[in-house]
């Protein structure tokens, strides 16, 4: 701690902050998808790839890794006279469609935006979410998962998870794989093939009118959408997993180049990302354990009138996380576990410069761990624990205790009456929320006011 | 005289080597046949054929023509066990008959393995009924189409070292007709679910 707290600019910088994650993890509901259209391109049942959607199984792993190109439909061909091929479309385009319909209802519901009233409590969503998939085959050795999703928060059709494959196969000595391959996408762990990572980490849909989780690392969703990045991979053996990648800031409904006046800053030159990880497959069982990580420098967007060039100096937020999974996949009983920890190193040195820190240094620990089981793919449910605690820094987190630590448990029960339907009911339980258990907002708002309870119908086809 | 012999050697060695190559698969099926072995299909069945994952069956060993039948009744949606409409219905859905061949000739190939040794009892009883039948049941001896040592004879699948528990489904659906095969349906018939785990436990022994 450093004595910068009390300038005018700090109250300004700290409600502007505060305003940002706000709006940072509202708009971050995730939005993990299961398609119809692979199972289409494949002639597959969702089984094949998911034990329930989206959380993928050895096989559906390895389609992923594969380019999402294995398919069985008619091909429309090109072929060279040396028999390359020099097209490959499928006859049907591999389009889906998501439907999310929820209701969520707060302990207590939240403060009025603008005057001293509440809000209203039992919000429906109809639609949350509607998104259009374009996901399968584009050409030989080439895939593509994009998502275009309308929500209900934001009233407008904007990109979502997006991932551009290629990848090809080397048939090693003692016929052994090897599978190498690039993608293209947009948001950090969205690329990766264990649902122990964050973009496609459990809870796989929350409410969007309920206060999530306030603060989080880079890595963990902050990101998403909002960069570009290049990566390549190696899978050996189906086994052993290496990647390496490059993000660099890719805004969307923002007019080029991006300067000072970009909202939610921007990503000085390139951010790292590394991924490696060990899977082990015996019987039924799968088991998993891998390292990943990112270094991002970014220019903050520190709020109007505060506009930083895009030079000078920038804030490194340094992300390196464990993450393990395992899974029975049965034909009656399935069971799956994954965790994953999160730790970010912050140097705010452009942060901590126009005095929107307390301190230079600070650090960002969060833990998830959940537990799954289903009944024949039919009946099932989730229980989680998650923590998110790090340094004391009340400007910069511009909360009343100065503290992000927010922790708590999730329960989800399941019904899928087919297998690309599903009905959720989750609650989700908070003992702390920004650093305290009771009048954490200095208005006599507790954790356990933002317990809530989240209905959803949710639809892929 | 002797040129005449030369050639009649000649040509008697083209036909024979040309014999030879109409037995394999061409060699472009074959390299295609092999990127799917490895890329695709070991995935579930395991890297050359011996799957770890006792719901998919192990392919090593086994015979061309029966490998090569049950791909077509996959693709022709004959075959109507859960996992085959699951999975394989969509799997080989796409496959041409040369690839087919080509799969059929790499898994027949590949050199099997011995699968999990369970119980004594429960194998000594398997091997009877494999053996010798079972006269109250009407149940004919696996082995006199399987073969003595379950490697399987002409169109009848090798058996020997198969995950228990994919035999053990396998009867379920030959007994309940979701795999519609009218010989088998009338010997599982004639089992009863402690006999057909008898029989699973001895075959996954078998080398």
């Amino acid at each position: 701690m450093t004595g910068h707290a009390g300038h005018t600019m700090t109250t300004l910088s700290r409600t502007l902050a505060g305003a940002l994650i706000a709006v940072a993890f509202w708009a971050m509901a995730p939005t993990a998808s299961a398609v119809p259209s692979f199972a289409r391109q494949t002639g597959m049942a969702c089984e094949a790839c998911h034990t329930v959607w989206p959380e993928l199984t050895h096989f559906g792993r390895m389609f992923k890794a594969s380019g999402y190109v294995i398919d069985n439909l008619k091909q429309v061909k090109g072929v060279t006279p040396q028999r390359d091929e020099i097209l490959e479309l499928s006859s049907l385009p591999p389009l889906s469609l998501m439907v999310q319909v929820s209701g969520t209802q707060l302990s207590k519901p939240l403060p009025d935006s603008a005057v001293n009233a509440k809000s209203q409590n039992g919000t429906i969503a109809f639609p949350q979410q509607v998104s259009l998939f374009y996901a399968g085959k584009i050409a030989p050795h080439v895939g593509a998962f994009i998502q275009l999703t309308y929500g209900y928060d934001s009233g407008t059709i904007g990109i979502d998870n997006t991932d551009l494959r290629y990848a090809d196969l080397a048939v090693l000595p003692d016929d052994q794989s090897l599978i190498y391959g690039l993608s293209l996408n947009n948001n950090p762990t969205i690329q990766d093939l264990w649902n122990s990572t964050p973009a496609f980490g459990f809870p796989y849909a929350a409410s969007a009118s309920a206060p999530g989780v306030p603060y989080g690392a880079q890595i963990d969703g902050a990101r998403g959408q909002d960069v570009a990045g290049l990566s390549a991979y190696v899978f050996w053996n189906e086994s052993l997993y290496g990647e390496l990648g490059m993000y660099r800031s890719a805004k969307q409904g923002t007019t080029g180049p991006l300067d000072s006046t970009t909202a939610g800053g921007v990503l000085k030159g390139g951010a790292p990302y590394w991924r490696f990880a060990y899977e082990h497959n015996f019987g039924r069982h799968s088991i998993e354990a891998g390292v990943y990580g990112a270094t991002f420098e970014i220019f903050p967007d520190l709020g109007a009138g505060f506009g930083q060039p895009l030079a000078g100096p920038a804030d490194k937020y340094q992300d390196v996380a464990e993450d393990v999974q395992y899974q029975f996949v049965g034909d009656q009983h399935l069971v799956s576990f994954e965790a994953t920890r999160i730790h970010e190193s912050q140097t705010l040195n452009a942060t901590f410069a126009a005095e929107a820190s307390d301190s230079l240094h600070n650090d960002l620990t969060t833990l998830r761990a959940f537990g799954t089981y289903y009944y024949k793919r039919k009946i099932g449910g989730t229980v989680g624990y998650f923590s998110t605690t790090g340094s004391t820094d009340a400007t910069f987190l511009a909360n009343a205790s100065g503290q992000p630590d927010t922790k708590g448990w999730i329960a989800e029960v399941n019904y899928l009456p087919w297998l690309n339907a599903k009905l959720s009911l989750q609650y989700v339980n908070y003992s702390k929320y920004s650093g305290l258990r009771s009048n954490y907002d200095g208005a006599g708002r507790n954790a356990g006011d933002n317990n809530t309870i989240y209905a959803l119908v949710w639809l892929s086809y | 005289m002797m040129k005449r012999s030369l050639t009649a050697i000649a040509v008697a060695c083209a036909l024979v080597v040309g014999v030879a190559r109409a037995d394999d698969p061409d060699p472009i099926a074959r390299a295609t046949a092999t990127r799917l072995a490895v890329g695709v299909c070991g995935t579930c069945h395991g890297p050359r054929g011996i799957s770890q994952q006792p719901k998919y069956p192990r392919l090593a060993s086994q015979n061309a023509n029966y490998l090569a039948a049950q791909l077509k009744a996959f693709r022709g949606q004959t075959r109507g066990d859960p996992d085959a409409i699951g999975y394989m219905w969509g799997m080989a859905g796409n496959l041409e008959d040369s690839t087919i061949d080509a799969l059929a000739q790499y898994y027949a190939s590949q050199p099997a393995i011995v699968g999990r040794h369970a119980d004594a009892a429960l194998v000594a009883r398997g091997k009877s009924i494999y053996e010798q039948g079972l006269e109250s049941g009407g149940v004919p001896a696996c082995a006199a189409c399987h073969g003595p040592d379950a490697h399987g004879v002409g169109d009848f699948p090798r058996l020997a070292g198969q995950h228990a528990q994919y035999v053990l489904k396998q009867l379920n659906s030959f007994q309940t007709n979701m795999r519609n095969v009218a010989v088998m349906h009338g010997v599982a018939q004639g089992l009863k679910s402690d006999e057909m785990s008898a029989v699973a436990a001895f075959l996954e022994a078998q080398p």
